[in-house]
């Protein structure tokens, strides 16, 4: 039963990072940002919807738009007055990603002076876990997890296929320049590749505050996971960040019924380490030159 | 007020030699790597280890730590050989946090969260560096020492071949560079004096523990390098020296709570490194339109 256990809890964790590397590989693969404040979006997310449904008690639909308004908001105004700058006079990548770096820092320490350095979770009558069989506890919110990953990913797909948004951002991701040509800004498309990659994240910061709750500084983590699946699964390949999303969410529970927890985390990154050494292309990346 | 400055002092010799270090890979090579704190960490934990239980010599600790930073290092070569740009930054940053696993949970050698209590001071012919002062001189030789290698190497021909590979890799290696030697060794260079840092570090604290080695240490370090400028050779110091004052003014000033001096120092140093990116990439010694290049 420890194994239907931890298969169970695989699949949990493994479609919240779905959802949390999708945001990520979204905005990489097509602006080639390297968006680390994507865990500080993740964080402000679930705080807000924290501050709004726990604390306000206004309800859930408020508090999660609310959360998705504050994390949509960030995600642009980053774009906008940070990157948009940087891009400017053509900083390279590293240019870029310090700065994003400095943006998570500073969201980071503003949440533990507002909310507190502990941990904080949204209590719900779905996160109670109940015996399926015995042995294995599943809470309902695990099924409403799942459903929300596919759900999402479907919204998305629909989006990036059918829409003539979505052709230009796929547009913005192949070529910029080329775009150009065409009477489309890639500035402009840029902020709603960031509108939608930040509003991603939301579902899962909502559905992690029911479950494993939030703290301050989980951005950190949040960001090694968002870039271990896009990496894993290929830059640019939004089945990609999901497989590997779902992939090292698996390999990060089911590992348990042979080591310590504390070696878990360890587990994932071993996993990113051996793709970039030997598949840095991803499992559907094209192969990329150096 | 004195031992508070000479501590300062000291604390600021290390960083500067591990920025310095780190910016040797950095701006030289254009390797950005995330896991510099690891290789201080590791010579912090070789050395802790042999002055416990072996010898409290500085020489045979500082060797030792340089030696097996440097050995340990080729984890890191190994990405930078295969990789650049976004996808070498996240090796390095899974390097880090396996290397942070092991830190903790390799007990028997790093004595795990706990880590290693009651490392003694060390000894060189004959001298016990016990005093504070004399341990400052020390930090501070040391750190004239790195800053003289990385000058002598970035100025001679091995620097202009690593300055070649970072501005293009093709190109230096179609006027016959070994490209993958250069990088191996710079990596092994950079590694080898981290680890000479994290020696006197472990010297000097006596007490060493994983929260120091951490990917916030790693942030921290490539805030000093940027900060001060990548690339440059005394941007590092310069950058050291300011990340390493700010906690220090903070307290001189009477209106920030002190329970948020943490706080409030980190959102500063983010809010400097997000500004400066915008407005000047090459950092404060670096010049203004220098680019760096990925």
């Amino acid at each position: 039963m420890l194994f239907a256990q931890l298969l169970a809890n695989g699949l949990q964790t493994g479609a919240l990072y779905a959802l949390i590397a999708a945001g990520f590989s979204l905005i990489f693969g097509m602006t080639r940002i390297f968006h680390a404040a994507h865990g500080a979006t993740f964080t402000i997310a679930g705080f807000i919807f924290y501050e709004f449904y726990s604390v306000l008690h206004w309800g859930w639909p408020i508090a999660a738009i609310a959360s998705a308004a504050a994390a949509g908001l960030f995600g642009v105004l980053l774009d906008r007055f940070v990157y948009a700058i940087i891009q400017r006079h053509e900083g390279s990548f590293f240019t870029v990603f310090v700065a994003s770096f400095g943006a998570a820092i500073v969201v980071q320490n503003l949440i533990s002076i507002f909310f507190g350095r502990g941990m904080v979770t949204v209590t719900t009558p779905l996160s109670k876990s109940i015996e399926l069989m015995p042995g294995l506890f599943i809470a309902p919110i695990s099924g409403i997890i799942i459903l929300c990953a596919v759900i999402s990913f479907l919204i998305l797909q629909w989006l990036l296929t059918r829409t003539n948004l979505g052709i230009a951002l796929r547009a913005l991701g192949e070529n910029p320049n080329l775009i150009e040509v065409y009477g489309l800004t890639p500035r402009r498309l840029s902020q709603y590749v960031f509108l939608i990659g930040s509003v991603l994240v939301v579902p899962a910061a909502i559905l992690t505050s029911a479950t494993s709750g939030l703290n301050p500084s989980m951005g950190n983590h949040i960001m090694l996971i968002s870039i271990a699946a896009t990496i894993v699964g290929g830059v640019g390949s939004l089945r990609g960040a999901a497989v590997a999303g779902m992939l090292l969410g698996l390999a990060e529970n089911l590992c348990l019924a042979v080591i310590d927890p504390q070696w878990s985390e360890a587990v994932t990154f071993v996993i990113l380490f051996l793709f970039i050494l030997f598949r840095p292309g991803g499992v559907y990346g094209r192969a990329i030159v150096s | 007020m004195l031992a508070y400055l000479q501590n300062i002092a000291v604390l600021f010799c290390i960083n500067a030699m591990l920025a310095l270090t780190l910016n040797f890979i950095m701006g030289y090579a254009g390797i950005f790597s995330l896991a510099h704190a690891i290789f201080f960490g590791v010579g912090a934990y070789a050395t802790a280890y042999i002055a416990m239980y072996g010898t409290d010599s500085l020489l045979i600790c500082m060797a030792a730590s340089a030696l097996i930073s440097a050995l340990l290092s080729m984890a890191l070569a190994l990405p930078a050989l295969r990789v650049r740009g976004e996808y070498f930054v996240a090796a390095s940053m899974g390097l880090q946090v396996i290397g942070v696993t092991i830190f903790s949970e390799w007990k028997s050698i790093t004595g795990g969260l706990g880590g290693m209590i009651g490392i003694p001071r060390p000894k060189l012919f004959g001298y016990v560096f016990n005093n504070d002062g004399m341990f400052l001189i020390l930090a501070f030789v040391m750190l004239l020492i790195v800053i003289g290698i990385t000058a002598l190497l970035v100025r001679g021909s091995f620097g202009r071949s690593l300055m070649a590979i970072r501005d293009s890799e093709s190109a230096a290696q179609s006027y016959g560079k070994h490209v993958n030697a250069v990088k191996t060794i710079s990596v092994a260079v950079s590694a080898g004096l981290a680890g000479v840092a994290g020696s006197l570090y472990a010297f000097y604290m006596s007490f060493i523990n994983v929260e120091s080695f951490m990917l916030e240490t790693s942030i921290l370090l490539m805030a000093m390098v940027i900060i001060g400028g990548t690339g440059t050779l005394f941007g590092p110091v310069v950058g050291a020296a300011l990340l390493m004052s700010l906690p220090a003014a903070l307290t001189y000033l009477p209106f920030l709570p002190p329970s948020e001096l943490g706080t409030i120092q980190q959102i500063i140093y983010g809010l400097a490194m997000v500004l400066l990116m915008m407005f000047r990439p090459g950092g404060l010694v670096g010049g203004r339109s220098r680019e760096k290049s990925a």
